[in-house]
């Protein structure tokens, strides 16, 4: 005999719960929250606008106009929550259809769940794949033809069959608890796996898409902040936002060697399949922080001859166009990004400054590039790439201290002491940034008082031969111990000079792989 | 269903006669006494009376509506905008228009509705000549300059209407396996029956397309420095002039210049279609000869030429001219050259000075003779022979009749007025300038009157006057043309991909111009005689 509320509270257990609507919300968090930042900077590595002329780059490979409708789509992650939440009503439609379709008993309705969580897998596992060199029409359109096909295959059992439709927002009471408890098992488990891999082996693709977008708003301490939190997270991506930013805001003679600097391989390939070292995520925005506009436009446009316009792409061109004062071409660009969807602001904010060399020279972002212009022309072939550092490496003469300082950091961080040497003149009598100052007391050890040539240096000598002391057992082996010794010496100069970036400094500051391609 | 239909086809009447105002002349206006803003600037041109509708846009702030009024000797056209400005003009009625005003004016005013009513804006005039321009266009549309390529292709326009179809693209997607670039489309004397280019890369090799058949071929001999580059097709005889180009480019880091472009080394290619067989016409380590081009009579052989020796170390090693020539770019200077030809016995003449531009401080490339072989058109900069990236380059001539050289100043703008292709009666020629925006190359077409003087150039007419802005590609090597290509994509995509192209035979021509002096025609060991060129070198 049971207990008439035992049976009720019996009852109220086994009343199934609502796993598509919860689904729902999964996918959404997903989408939007954990990984909305990244279909956000895909959307800025892409590009749209209704006008299929202008978009033939696109209709006219195969599958087109799946490309042309996919990107249509990514515009919505202007805002994360709004392209999440359009993401999360697809991956949830196609997981309804899919069990009307395959006419899934309740037993088995866990497997509608699975294409959605494939497809949330995949993403996650190419990662920065998903927009790097403009793939981006696939990320709505393969779930947006999935999506087609189910409506029509759903419609056409509508018509010839009486099955009943499954509830899609109400509670399923053709379930068991248990069955109920299998579905929300396997979404939890897809998910947190899926999650798992990503914190496991993709941890770097969020956090780079972060910094783009930061990058973009100009938000130069979040860069700061983020880096600093990931600063074990070692890429050149990364490297290069926080150096930016670094610039931007005068500290790169204090702050550069708070995160790591080793260089990790990243998961990321090119149109050919190739794993690619990720130049086109940070060269044309190097260029342009680091005052070398023309030769930013040259890689912007190089990027944008191989992939077509991306939004990220025309505002950056855009701005070089402004700063070279060429105002028919920064309006050509802003005329494309006006038929962009979401991007008023942007164009509102540069319109004003065309034919206004006074607005661009108040500009903060674009006064603080103008320091570290060059001031007389040469060809980019006569350095080493990238251009941000080959042309520091050889600058000769500069129009403000900023170039200055920026040209001794790019020395540091080379390792090239002798170039460093040749350009402390200016300083003399001065007290440096600290890692300039601890750069001067390293090449204290070939040039002999060079440090007695500037202030505030007393207490540098004795830490640094703290530190040469307390590294002398790890020197056998530097690349080994580089990574553990990290936390101790994390921001110290002299760490980096002995343990860091080994790889590319061993054999000299290396260059990027350049096309072999002709003259157009 | 059918009254569904019926309701359909109502409303999105209604819809479309909403969005465009009606074209009605105001009846009551005011002088608004400024000139209007129009783009692209199509006011005071001089036009052919075969060309497509000059759709524009009307730049005013604040006007609702817009109507223009064309008015010419026997017919008239009206046209209205909204408040975008974009005027388009119905294509028979400019027909009918230009037909009936040949070799007069056509008034053009503008009308704009401002708050306070109607204005009208200072008018303007077009003038439709006589002559007719030659219908067909072709160009090759790539991004502006740079080092990569992707999609990329030649295409042919109607002159007449706003029709442009491709002649050849290459493939649409990456692939590391197919991707190629195509260039230096040329015709016989604007006769598109006999055609080549080039495709670079995956599947290279020069397309020579006769006869409505496309063969590939392999310009390639160790003799010669590449393959063929710049072409030009003898008038009469079956012969192909080539420039055979070491060329490399370079980035400027802080200039107004984006990019300059120059030879290491080049040499004068001659090609016998029928006999397939390749020869130099001139092979010179101290000079660097290029642009090729015939005269309409076949007798004259054209081309710039630049001294190199001059600027190069000889202590130093070849292999580093190209980076001896890039630090003294802007000291390379090419004049105007010529050698005669005699067709029968396929011999060339001792080189001849045209243009000393060198001694003007000057740099000439891209020599055109006009088809009555009077004129050569070429362009002119201040160094170099890419001037297609040079701000000083302008379009200028030299009357072979009086010997004097002057720029089209009319035609010339700021910026880069570069390569030009004449219309076969010689009164129409189509050129590449970079005036719209200092970067997007565009074809525009100026008139060139018996005289010898160019009037003000106009942008090639586009169904969208916003697609100048809105296309992010440039216009490169506009050639006109009297007939379409006829040849398929469909057949030239099979010789291309699916043949690997014969070699051609090298053969040596016993009046070719080896190791001598290309400037002066002179052996090094001999003095020379003056610019004629004399000293004829030996045949190698």
């Amino acid at each position: 005999m049971v207990h008439p509320k035992q049976a009720a509270s019996s009852q109220r257990k086994r009343q199934p719960l609502p796993v598509l609507p919860i689904f729902f919300v999964l996918t959404w968090l997903w989408a939007a929250w954990y990984y909305g930042s990244v279909f956000h900077i895909s959307r800025e590595y892409s590009f749209w606008v209704p006008d299929t002329r202008i978009m033939e780059f696109i209709l006219s490979q195969s599958y087109g106009i799946l490309r042309y409708i996919g990107r249509a789509m990514l515009q919505l992650y202007r805002f994360p929550w709004l392209g999440g939440l359009f993401m999360a009503l697809m991956l949830t439609a196609g997981s309804w259809l899919t069990g009307y379709c395959m006419r899934l008993r309740p037993s088995w309705r866990s497997v509608q769940y699975l294409p959605a969580l494939f497809y949330i897998a995949v993403v996650t596992w190419h990662g920065l794949d998903i927009f790097f060199e403009a793939r981006t029409g696939l990320i709505f359109g393969i779930p947006f033809a999935a999506l087609v096909v189910l409506c029509i295959w759903g419609m056409m059992i509508k018509s010839f069959s009486r099955k009943p439709v499954p509830t899609l927002i109400g509670i399923p009471m053709d379930e068991t608890p248990r069955q109920n408890g299998i579905q929300f098992a396997v979404i939890a488990i897809c998910l947190a796996a899926i999650i798992g891999f990503d914190m496991w082996q993709r941890p770097y693709v969020r956090v780079i898409c972060r910094l783009l977008d930061m990058e973009y708003r100009q938000d130069w301490n979040g860069i700061q902040k983020l880096a600093r939190a990931n600063a074990k997270m070692s890429n050149r991506p990364m490297a290069c936002a926080y150096a930016i930013a670094l610039v931007q805001t005068g500290q790169i003679g204090e702050r550069l060697y708070d995160i790591r600097l080793d260089y990790d391989s990243l998961h990321i390939h090119g149109m050919d399949g190739a794993h690619n070292n990720a130049s086109c995520l940070y060269v044309p925005e190097g260029n342009y922080y680091g005052g070398f506009i023309e030769s930013s436009l040259h890689a912007s446009m190089e990027q944008m001859v191989m992939t077509g316009p991306t939004i990220r792409l025309l505002k950056l061109m855009t701005k070089c166009a402004l700063m070279r004062e060429e105002w028919e071409l920064a309006d050509k660009y802003l005329t494309m990004l006006r038929r962009v969807p979401f991007e008023g602001a942007f164009c509102k904010k540069y319109g004003a400054m065309l034919r206004h060399t006074d607005k661009i020279n108040s500009d903060p972002e674009m006064a603080r590039i103008r320091l570290t212009e060059p001031i007389h022309d040469s060809f980019e072939s006569q350095y080493q790439q990238p251009l941000f550092m080959g042309y520091n490496l050889m600058l000769i003469e500069g129009r403000s201290k900023e170039a200055l300082v920026n040209s001794l950091s790019v020395c540091l961080y080379t390792k090239l002491m002798p170039q460093f040497v040749e350009r402390l003149e200016p300083l003399v009598g001065t007290t440096p940034p600290s890692i300039i100052m601890d750069g001067i007391m390293i090449a204290e050890n070939k040039n002999p008082g060079i440090s007695q040539h500037f202030s505030g240096m007393n207490f540098r000598q004795p830490q640094l031969q703290t530190f040469l002391q307390n590294i002398q057992p790890y020197m056998k082996d530097r690349p080994g111990h580089a990574y553990e010794l990290f936390p101790k010496y994390k921001g110290y100069y002299p760490y980096y000079y002995f343990f860091g970036n080994l790889k590319a400094t061993k054999k000299g500051y290396t260059t990027l792989s350049s096309s072999s391609s002709g003259v157009n | 269903m059918r009254y569904t239909l019926y309701i359909y086809i109502i409303a999105a009447t209604m819809l479309l006669s909403g969005c465009k105002p009606k074209a009605k002349l105001p009846s009551q206006y005011a002088e608004a006494g400024m000139e209007v803003n129009i783009y692209p600037d199509y006011k005071d041109v001089v036009v052919p009376p075969n060309i497509a509708p000059l759709n524009f846009i009307v730049r005013d702030s604040v006007g609702t509506e817009y109507v223009a009024h064309f008015k010419g000797k026997e017919a008239e056209l009206v046209a209205a905008a909204s408040a975008g400005g974009v005027v388009k003009l119905d294509t028979t009625q400019w027909r009918a228009l230009l037909v009936s005003s040949k070799g007069s004016d056509v008034s053009v005013d503008i009308y704009a509705k401002h708050p306070d009513g109607w204005v009208r804006f200072k008018p303007y005039a077009i003038s439709v000549a006589e002559e007719p321009i030659d219908a067909f266009l072709s160009y090759r549309l790539i991004e502006p300059g740079y080092e990569l390529y992707r999609q990329l292709g030649i295409y042919q326009r109607n002159l007449t209407t706003f029709d442009e179809v491709p002649i050849y693209e290459n493939n649409r997607e990456y692939s590391d396996g197919e991707n190629h670039c195509v260039n230096c489309h040329n015709y016989r004397m604007g006769d598109t029956e006999s055609m080549v280019f080039h495709v670079r890369a995956n599947h290279g090799g020069t397309i020579v397309v006769q006869d409505g058949k496309a063969h590939k071929v392999q310009l390639k001999d160790s003799t010669i420095i590449t393959s063929g580059v710049y072409p030009s097709w003898h008038p009469t005889e079956n012969l192909v002039a080539f420039s055979t180009n070491k060329t490399g480019q370079a980035f400027h880091l802080y200039h107004a210049e984006k990019i300059e472009v120059m030879d290491e080394s080049s040499d004068l290619l001659l090609y016998d279609v029928t006999k397939n067989e390749v020869s130099h016409i001139i092979r010179t380590t101290s000079d660097l000869e290029t642009f090729p081009c015939w005269a309409p009579d076949g007798r004259t052989l054209y081309y710039c030429s630049a001294n190199r020796s001059r600027l190069l170390d000889s202590s130093l090693p070849d292999s580093l001219a190209g980076q001896q020539l890039l630090l003294k770019y802007d000291s390379i200077r090419y004049n105007l050259m010529s050698l005669s030809f005699d067709p029968k016995t396929r011999s060339f003449g001792k080189p001849q000075m045209v243009v000393d531009a060198v001694s003007e401080g000057k740099s000439i490339s891209v020599p055109r003779v006009s088809p009555d072989g009077r004129f050569i058109l070429y362009t002119q900069g201040d160094y170099g022979q890419f001037h297609i990236w040079h701000k000083t380059s302008d379009l200028w001539v030299k009357d072979l009749q009086t010997d004097s050289c002057y720029a089209l100043t009319e035609a010339n703008s700021p910026d880069v007025d570069s390569f030009h292709s004449w219309s076969s009666n010689g009164r129409w020629f189509v050129f590449s300038s970079r005036r719209m925006d200092s970067n997007y190359t565009r074809p525009f077409i100026a008139y060139f009157d018996k005289q010898g003087h160019a009037h003000k150039a106009f942008v090639l007419p586009q169904e969208d006057p916003e697609w100048n802005i809105l296309l992010l590609k440039s216009y490169n090597v506009p050639e006109l043309s009297r007939n379409a290509v006829s040849i398929s994509e469909r057949d030239l995509h099979q010789c291309i991909y699916d043949t690997e192209g014969e070699n051609a035979t090298y053969k040596t021509n016993p009046t070719a111009i080896v190791n001598l002096d290309g400037m002066t025609g002179a052996s090094p060991k001999k003095p020379v005689d003056g610019t004629s060129g004399a000293s004829p070198k030996k045949p190698e």
